[in-house]
């Protein structure tokens, strides 16, 4: 009897498809709805619903909208409306939607695009709501950057959605303002949620689990547009101890395994109530892209010894952008729960090594790089109130590293 | 206690999952599909049915002899559409003129179409021989703005049609080496044709600037004669300044300056997007040949969403080394993930690519 029911367990979880499993299509019928679709996206009107049936329906082409009103793309649910593109061999995004204005996607998967699963820009009012997109398989260095991926947006709703698989983020916001991502779910992807660039966004309830960095907050220079005004909260930021997979030259490559959330280069952003658990690493990091161009000039130089010069590049590369500020500010800390039931930090990347080394057996919770403006006090930059006793260093990157600390009292906030 | 633990989890087992109906073969399904709900539009709002409904052409259609008031034009560097010839036209409405501009593309007015052929000779060696023409891309100019459109060549070579969802064609010929080349051709749908001409929020032409227009042209009644100086005589161009006029030199005359001939290739096949109004802005990456800053057109300049793109490299151009370059990378490659331009090719395009990674080469 117990053996049967130890089977039976294992069937359950070997048979089946939760949230995070990979899921198995080697069994499906597929159809083509190729043409149909794509009509039907072409000749929307404005109030238009256009309902995909349930079924598995493979894809050679992107799936393109443009210039909509008042659209909404609605599938049968995520489990039953499957838009594959394995086979894609034309256009880079499963479905890509630009330059429109409310448009809701929901109840639908789209999974294996070439290049990112769905794609909006320069849309304002884009909800996406109930889908799933991912990479089915292993994951892999040559899976689809971006699974959910609005980008030069206004106004943009993702909520209980599930990203799966992405070599660089599962939701990722680039360059769009007004922006809320709740009662999500990321997994096994670089970064499970990323802001980029992006003002007034609002990130909480989400679960970001066994990615390479749960959330990340980032700020880089040279586009569209800067961001700040990001709250992170009531979210589950859990075991994101993936290896990194993200393809060379990409910004989340610097993203050590084992980060729970990022904060680089951004201000005003307030994290509180999360549950940051078990990630191997760290915790929370707080970074100046100062810090991300002195990695990346080392990478560089121990790449290529011969090619001098390339420690300049990227160092130049942000500090052409004059109206650029590559620090951290007003970053707020408040009633999250950090736990670390890990003994070492990842041994994949030197600063997982130099936590190993300088707290050894107990690696960080909050970890901040050291980079602050001139005239503005430590608690200015970083304020923590947080009710539990913190693993916290002070990397004193701007010195070398000389001074690493573990004094969190500058930081600590009333 | 155990039991009622035995049935719950046999139930979620069945109840969690789907269980896929068995299949020999991952094959793709075609008969029968689900019906996909739509609103009450038709193709016909695009545009007209045949392409000769709109009598730009006379006598036998695929002899593409145009008609009065249709005048046919070339351009000094075009985009590269997998080696198909292009026979290009435009029809100004008659009593109006288009507006010179020194950079940008003409200003064509209202009742402007502009009409692009492509076709693939059998012999590349016998360009004007016999030829299978594939489709032909109609931009017109309304009250409300440009709209483009696919028409699709039958096979009997006597009608195209508009195909607002585009088509896949199979097409051969010999290259001008004598190998046989096969490829399977797409004719973009409505939606890839804005993807490429937008614009800001418009969708606007990308070849005829007086920069590229700004050519001789072999025009059956009068011989070579340039042709904005033509436009101008005829009556189709104002405002044309005198003196010497902006020109971008053609990327395949190898007498031309290397870079010149590099950036006016990088712009054609990749400005369109890479430039601060287009849709490609998000990478921060401008191609425009009036870019001045060498970072802004990629030199030293990492990539921004580029994904996979990268192939594992830091900088789009890194200056003495094409094999180094993101880039040189993606014109390489065929993968739809990675490839640019990722529209309108599926082949590489050897010649712009030799081009590329020479300037790249050469630089300091």
């Amino acid at each position: 009897m117990k053996k049967l029911f130890f089977i039976l367990l294992i069937l359950n979880f070997a048979g089946c498809t939760s949230n995070e499993e990979v899921a198995d299509r080697s069994q499906v019928n597929w159809q083509s709805i190729e043409k149909d679709l794509q009509s039907a996206l072409i000749l929307a009107e404005e109030g238009d619903t256009i309902n995909i049936p349930g079924g598995y329906f493979k894809f050679e082409k992107s799936l393109l909208m443009d210039d909509k009103q008042n659209v909404v793309i609605a599938g049968a649910g995520m489990d039953e409306t499957i838009l594959s593109f394995k086979n894609q061999n034309e256009g880079a995004e499963g479905l890509k939607i630009s330059q429109c204005k409310n448009i809701t996607l929901v109840d639908f998967t789209v999974e294996d695009a070439a290049g990112d699963n769905i794609k909006v820009s320069d849309t304002d009012g884009i909800t996406f709501r109930r889908l799933r997109a991912q990479w089915t398989g292993e994951v892999s260095e040559t899976n689809g950057a971006y699974a959910l991926y609005p980008v030069l947006c206004k106004n943009v709703l993702i909520e209980e959605c599930i990203a799966i698989g992405s070599s660089d983020a599962g939701i990722y916001v680039g360059q769009s303002d007004s922006v809320i991502i709740r009662n999500n779910e990321a997994y096994r992807n670089v970064a499970g949620i990323e802001s980029e660039n992006s003002n007034f966004v609002e990130v909480y309830g989400n679960k970001a689990i066994n990615n390479t960095g749960g959330i990340l907050i980032f700020d880089l220079p040279g586009l569209t547009q800067y961001g700040e005004h990001i709250k992170v909260y009531d979210n589950l930021i859990q075991e994101n101890n993936h290896r990194n997979f993200a393809p060379a030259g990409n910004i989340v490559g610097v993203v050590p395994p084992g980060t729970g959330l990022m904060i680089l280069a951004t201000r005003n952003v307030e994290v509180f109530n999360n549950q940051i658990i078990d990630n191997r690493t760290v915790g929370a990091a707080i970074v100046s892209y100062e810090l991300v161009a002195a990695i990346s000039e080392e990478e560089a130089v121990e790449a290529d010894e011969t090619q001098a010069g390339s420690a300049e590049r990227i160092n130049s590369d942000y500090e052409l952008d004059e109206n650029y500020n590559p620090h951290v500010g007003n970053i707020y800390f408040h009633d999250n729960n950090f736990q670390n039931s890990k003994w070492f930090a990842t041994f994949q990347h030197d600063f997982g090594k130099l936590f190993n080394f300088k707290s050894p057996f107990n690696p960080p919770d909050i970890v901040f790089d050291g980079f602050m403006e001139a005239e503005r006090s430590p608690a200015e930059i970083l304020c923590i109130q947080e009710k539990q006793k913190l693993v916290f260093i002070n990397l004193d990157a701007p010195n070398d590293l000389e001074d690493l600390n573990e004094n969190i009292a500058p930081f600590v906030c009333d | 206690m155990l039991k009622s633990i035995y049935i719950l989890i046999l139930i979620l087992f069945f109840a969690s999952c789907q269980n896929p109906k068995p299949n020999d073969q991952q094959k793709v399904e075609t008969d029968n599909p689900p019906v996909i709900k739509l609103g009450g539009s038709k193709q016909q709002s695009f545009g007209l049915e045949k392409l000769s409904d709109y009598a730009l052409f006379q006598g036998e259609l695929a002899k593409l002899n145009p008609a009065n008031g249709v005048v046919p034009y070339d351009l000094n560097s075009p985009l590269f559409s997998d080696y198909a010839f292009k026979a290009r036209f435009v029809k100004i409405p008659e009593g109006k003129t288009a507006t010179y501009h020194s950079t940008e593309v003409l200003e064509f007015p209202v009742g402007t179409v502009l009409i692009k052929n492509f076709y693939y000779p059998t012999d590349f060696n016998r360009p004007k021989g016999t030829r299978t023409i594939l489709e032909t891309r109609l931009l017109i100019h309304e009250e409300n703005g440009w709209k483009a459109l696919p028409y699709v060549w039958n096979e009997e070579q006597t009608e195209a049609y508009l195909e607002i969802t585009g088509d896949t064609k199979s097409i051969s010929w010999r290259d001008t080496e004598g190998n046989q080349q096969q490829l399977m051709y797409n004719v973009p749908n409505v939606n890839q044709c804005r993807s490429c001409h937008l614009l800001g929020d418009k969708i606007k032409p990308i070849g005829p600037s007086a920069r590229q227009l700004n050519k001789d042209y072999n025009y059956e009644a009068h011989k070579e004669l340039n042709q904005l100086v033509h436009w101008q005589e005829t009556g189709m161009l104002e405002n044309l300044p005198s003196g010497e006029l902006p020109k971008m030199v053609s990327f395949q005359n190898k007498n031309a300056p290397l870079a010149e001939r590099a950036r006016a290739y990088l712009e054609i096949n990749c400005g369109h997007c890479h430039r601060p109004e287009g849709p490609a802005k998000n990478s921060a990456l401008n191609l425009m040949v009036s870019e001045e800053n060498p970072a802004a057109w990629g030199v030293e300049k990492t990539p921004i969403a580029a994904g996979k793109g990268s192939g594992g490299l830091k900088y789009d151009i890194v200056p003495g080394h094409p094999e180094q370059s993101i880039l040189v990378f993606r014109m390489e490659s065929t993968d739809p993930g990675i490839m640019m331009p990722e529209l309108g090719r599926k082949m590489v395009d050897k010649e712009g690519l030799e081009l590329v990674k020479e300037w790249i080469a050469s630089m300091k």
